[in-house]
């Protein structure tokens, strides 16, 4: 039977991933110096087929932060940035955005981030998470959207993707930070917030 | 490229096409395979975007989502086309690993992919002509129908041709 959430179950969702990337900008924001503004999250229930057309142009070269969650649930954070608004954001933290140490810097920034984002999340839902080390890649985001959703692909055809961008006010640089739980998570979470379907 | 119609093959989907001019395109696959098979004697191809090795557990799925059921599906649908299984191809693009994602080795989808793929096609007695499969990075496959042409590209990289339908004078390896 193919999986579909009610659109309450998607506020809900939503609110979660508001809170989430809100304490997550606070992050960014005291790191940079910088005021950071959150746009209000989409929260995608789709076909697999149609879920990495929503994140973006398919065929997009993006750098990418993943970073496994793991605890009470299974779930993949992941930050995608184009490779302007990489470089914008290496150059405000002083390193050389083509460099080892470039990609390392966007990978704490993932980390911090993310550990921001998870630890809002843990405290709404009791859940208790944990990030596990950032990786970075920088490639076609159809490609990298889709091998983070093949992961939770086994038992369902609908993709779940909690989708927050972070715009850094007056760098013109933004970021989009994506949550992508296993469709157990995705459960999990929804029972912590009384809404199990 | 010339101007050509292309129909995008998503994750899970699959197609076939006998239309002149016609192209199959999966873009960005990462830990995804495509999986194509073009008939040398007509101009009759196929493509699967296989997301995951087997169906265990995925009663649901798109006919191109799990590799071992992609491939009856697709020789299914070669066949109603008027492919003559005898005459085709298979080509397999993808199954990269893009991520580590720590050191559980049974989350690289990608190899796990590509070895059920092979499977499935050594089960229905077709060998697999050429193949871009492997390593870290994204690729985008796409096949023309009239040619049989198999071309992939990584990014940053130009379109390279992978394999192409025999000649009159010999069969390609």
């Amino acid at each position: 039977m193919p999986k579909t959430y009610p659109e309450m179950q998607l506020d809900a969702l939503r609110e979660l991933a508001n809170i989430g990337s809100g304490t997550a900008a606070t992050a960014l924001s005291s790191m940079l110096g910088r005021p950071v503004d959150i746009s209000v999250p989409a929260a995608l229930a789709l076909p697999i087929a149609d879920v990495v057309e929503a994140t973006g142009t398919p065929d997009a070269v993006v750098t990418a932060v993943v970073l496994p969650l793991i605890g009470d649930l299974d779930a993949i954070a992941l930050l995608l940035f184009a490779p302007e608004d990489a470089a914008t954001l290496c150059g405000l933290l002083g390193v050389d955005p083509d460099s080892e140490v470039g990609l390392s810097a966007l990978a704490e920034i993932g980390n911090i981030l993310g550990s921001a984002y998870i630890g809002a999340l843990s405290t709404m839902t009791a859940l208790a998470l944990e990030p596990k080390p950032p990786e970075t890649a920088t490639d076609m985001l159809g490609a990298i959207v889709a091998s983070v959703l093949a992961i939770g692909a086994q038992e369902t055809d609908i993709a779940l993707l909690l989708d927050s961008e972070l715009t850094v006010e007056g760098a013109e640089c933004s970021l989009s930070f994506m949550l992508a739980p296993g469709s157990d998570g995705v459960d999990e979470i929804l029972s912590r917030l009384g809404l199990a379907g | 490229m010339t101007e050509t119609a292309e129909t995008m093959v998503r994750m899970g989907e699959l197609a076939v096409s006998k239309t002149p001019g016609h192209v199959l395109a999966s873009i960005g696959l990462g830990s995804c395979i495509g999986l194509v098979l073009v008939d040398h004697a007509r101009p009759r191809a196929g493509l699967a975007h296989i997301v995951l090795p087997s169906s265990v557990n995925g009663a649901d799925a798109g006919a191109g989502k799990f590799a071992d059921r992609a491939v009856p599906a697709l020789l299914e649908r070669m066949a109603a086309l008027g492919a003559m299984r005898s005459s085709l191809h298979a080509v397999l693009v993808g199954g990269a690993q893009m991520f580590s994602l720590g050191s559980d080795s049974s989350l690289d989808i990608g190899r796990r992919n590509e070895h059920a793929a092979r499977e499935a096609l050594t089960a229905a007695g077709l060998a697999v002509r050429a193949a871009a499969t492997g390593g870290s990075n994204g690729r985008t496959v796409r096949v023309y129908v009239d040619s049989g042409l198999v071309t992939v590209k990584e990014p940053g990289a130009p379109e390279v041709e992978i394999f192409s339908k025999p000649g009159a004078n010999g069969r390609a390896r």
